[in-house]
């Protein structure tokens, strides 16, 4: 049955109502579902069986005086009825909590004690937007707070609020960044990738063969011989396409080497590695066929360098996967040289 | 009556997190009560986003979370965090606690990338990611991100910015020629292009804006995130007539913080 019929067809008497007891002793009766509705005087019904008689009455907190109870009681009244709207709820809520600061404290703290969270928040929210934007003198005013902080204290989270990020953040970059840079060195020495590793054998092996001590500048020589190197192999082996990872080792070992190494796009890498004993075998048989390597130092530099754009940007097409590749193609318009389309000729 | 002394402790903290961060840094200059409230971690977690804990564990400061959350709050507004492996970095704005993320170079997809006689990686401080992406030469710049909507603040006016540099000397196709900068949100592709200059002379609007981090900053456009959608933010810069090459520009990444409306 519904709460209406129920009001309808019971009379007066046949109304339950629970006993509440305030904390300056006076007791009062308060209709049963409107008392319910707090969670605190709910418990105690229910599982302590309290409030049924007057002898009985709940004792509510000592934040619970009869005028707040009042208010509460209003609160509750209007909230339980279920047919209510939100408008009507919003509406009834905003008249509700127009009353003064010191009131609405007492309020929340009485419904806190009660358990009654729609009502806590609904007073937090008032006093929150009480205290927005407000200066401090203008809070402790309001609010009846003591002054009794001391200069630095005041100080304290305003030197949070004022930090300078500009500096904080590039000392903190700094720092991170020398780390980040020793981390590398000791990764450079560690890291497998075959691709890279291949790279920088192959330059050992081939400024070993070439008779150079192997330092910085003779690597890159020998790198661009190579790299003139792998020119002649692209060109005559047109087969030389979808190989990406491509790690097996063909007859032609120092091919499959140059096929699957990424051109330039590596920081020059320092010491043998792992791989050296791998491809070793596989060049050595092949010695001979570098051994016109001497004349690639006598290339002038303008056309080495066009050569170098060339078998990167051809190595690079190899590596990439299609959808670039697809994009590269559309974005020629970006290479003006006539010389590299000849190299598009293989008809990828 | 003193508020301190009337309301209970939790119900405080509630209160002061109802309001902002602003109000609770006020708030803790008033008395010395108030300030012990307006210090807990109940405060400063309502101010801190939901996910906040997912994040800093994924990123490379997780150690954060042992600290108190007033301390976690402050350390994100002024410190960028880096997360995904180091490509993106995020922050929080300190008046409304609302994320900030930068997409750094080698999270965007940047067309000839790859080829060092266009581009090339370098690393230095001023950057905030190990490597910032620097142009040598090419004809066709163009530079894209994506970032998921669902990692934004809900309810939100956000922009995004181009984080770049142009190194004045070297620096040819900016000069009072314009780029095209677009974004588009979640598939919606009825966003115009904007076309600005990266190096505009003294008669043209400034779109250009010095940063506090050192770089500089075009807004590329805005859009407001209501409830963080399922899809995706597009953003791009390109340049593609060939007739003409750039050159000399350093490209840190791409911003996406919140912006005020009437800004």
């Amino acid at each position: 049955m519904s709460e209406v019929d129920m009001a309808v067809i019971k009379p007066e008497i046949m109304k339950s109502y629970i006993w509440l007891q305030t904390v300056d002793g006076s007791i009062q009766q308060v209709e049963q579902e409107i008392a319910m509705f707090c969670p605190m005087i709910c418990h105690e019904v229910i599982q302590k069986s309290m409030g049924s008689s007057k002898n009985y009455a709940i004792s509510l907190p000592q934040q619970v005086n009869p005028a707040m109870l009042s208010l509460i009681l209003d609160y509750c009244r209007f909230h339980q009825v279920p047919g209510r709207s939100n408008k009507e709820r919003k509406s009834f809520d905003e008249k509700f909590i127009r009353m003064d600061t010191k009131r609405l404290c007492e309020l929340t703290s009485a419904a806190d004690s009660l358990q009654l969270k729609p009502l806590v928040d609904l007073t937090s929210r008032a006093l929150a937007r009480i205290i927005e934007g407000k200066a401090p003198e203008e809070i402790r005013e309001i609010f009846h707070l003591p002054d009794d902080l001391t200069e630095e204290e005041k100080l304290e989270p305003l030197k949070n609020a004022t930090d300078d990020p500009r500096i904080r953040l590039l000392n903190r970059l700094y720092a991170k960044k020398r780390k980040e840079l020793k981390e590398r060195e000791k990764l450079k020495n560690v890291e497998v990738d075959e691709e890279l590793v291949d790279d920088r054998s192959v330059d050992d092996l081939l400024s070993f063969i070439n008779g150079d001590d192997g330092d910085s500048k003779g690597i890159k020589t020998s790198k661009s011989k190579k790299k003139n190197r792998r020119r002649k192999d692209l060109q005559k082996s047109t087969s030389a396409h979808e190989a990406t990872k491509n790690h097996n080792k063909e007859s032609n070992g120092l091919n499959s080497v140059c096929r699957s190494a990424e051109v330039g796009q590596i920081l020059p890498r320092v010491g043998a590695t792992t791989n050296l004993q791998d491809v070793e075998d596989d060049i050595f048989p092949n010695k001979n066929e570098f051994d016109d390597g001497d004349i690639d130092d006598e290339i002038d530099p303008t056309l080495k360098e066009k050569i170098d754009r060339e078998v990167e940007d051809f190595a690079r097409r190899l590596n990439s996967d299609w959808p670039e590749r697809m994009q590269e193609i559309l974005s020629l318009g970006q290479e003006k040289k006539p010389v590299h389309l000849s190299l598009n000729g293989k008809g990828s | 009556m003193e508020i301190t002394r009337i309301l209970p402790d939790e119900c405080q903290s509630l209160i002061i997190s109802l309001t902002s961060p602003a109000d609770a840094c006020r708030s803790a200059i008033v008395s010395h009560a108030f300030r012990a409230v307006a210090y807990t971690d109940a405060v400063w977690e309502k101010f801190l986003p939901s996910d906040y804990r997912s994040i800093l564990s994924g990123s490379s400061s997780s150690s954060l979370l042992s600290l108190g959350k007033k301390d976690v709050y402050f350390h994100l507004c002024f410190h960028p965090i880096l997360i995904q492996n180091g490509t993106m970095s995020f922050q929080l704005k300190k008046e409304s606690g609302k994320k900030c993320y930068m997409l750094g170079a080698r999270a965007l997809s940047i067309i000839w990338g790859d080829t060092p006689s266009y581009w090339t990686w370098k690393s230095l401080p001023e950057s905030r990611f190990s490597e910032f992406a620097e142009l040598k030469l090419v004809w066709w710049l163009e530079v894209k991100g994506m970032i998921d909507i669902r990692i934004l603040s809900s309810n939100t006016n956000y922009a995004a910015y181009l984080v770049f540099k142009l190194r004045n000397r070297r620096t040819i196709g900016f000069r009072h020629r314009a780029v095209g900068l677009h974004i588009n949100v979640g598939g919606i592709t009825s966003r115009e292009v904007r076309r600005v200059s990266l190096d505009p002379s003294q008669n043209e609007i400034q779109h250009v804006r010095q940063r506090e981090d050192g770089w500089m900053e075009v807004e590329m456009g805005e859009f407001f995130n209501e409830c963080g959608d399922d899809g995706t933010v597009q953003l791009s810069l390109r340049e593609v007539d060939t007739s003409y090459f750039k050159q000399g520009l350093n490209i840190e990444g791409i911003e996406l913080r919140p912006k005020d409306t009437d800004s």
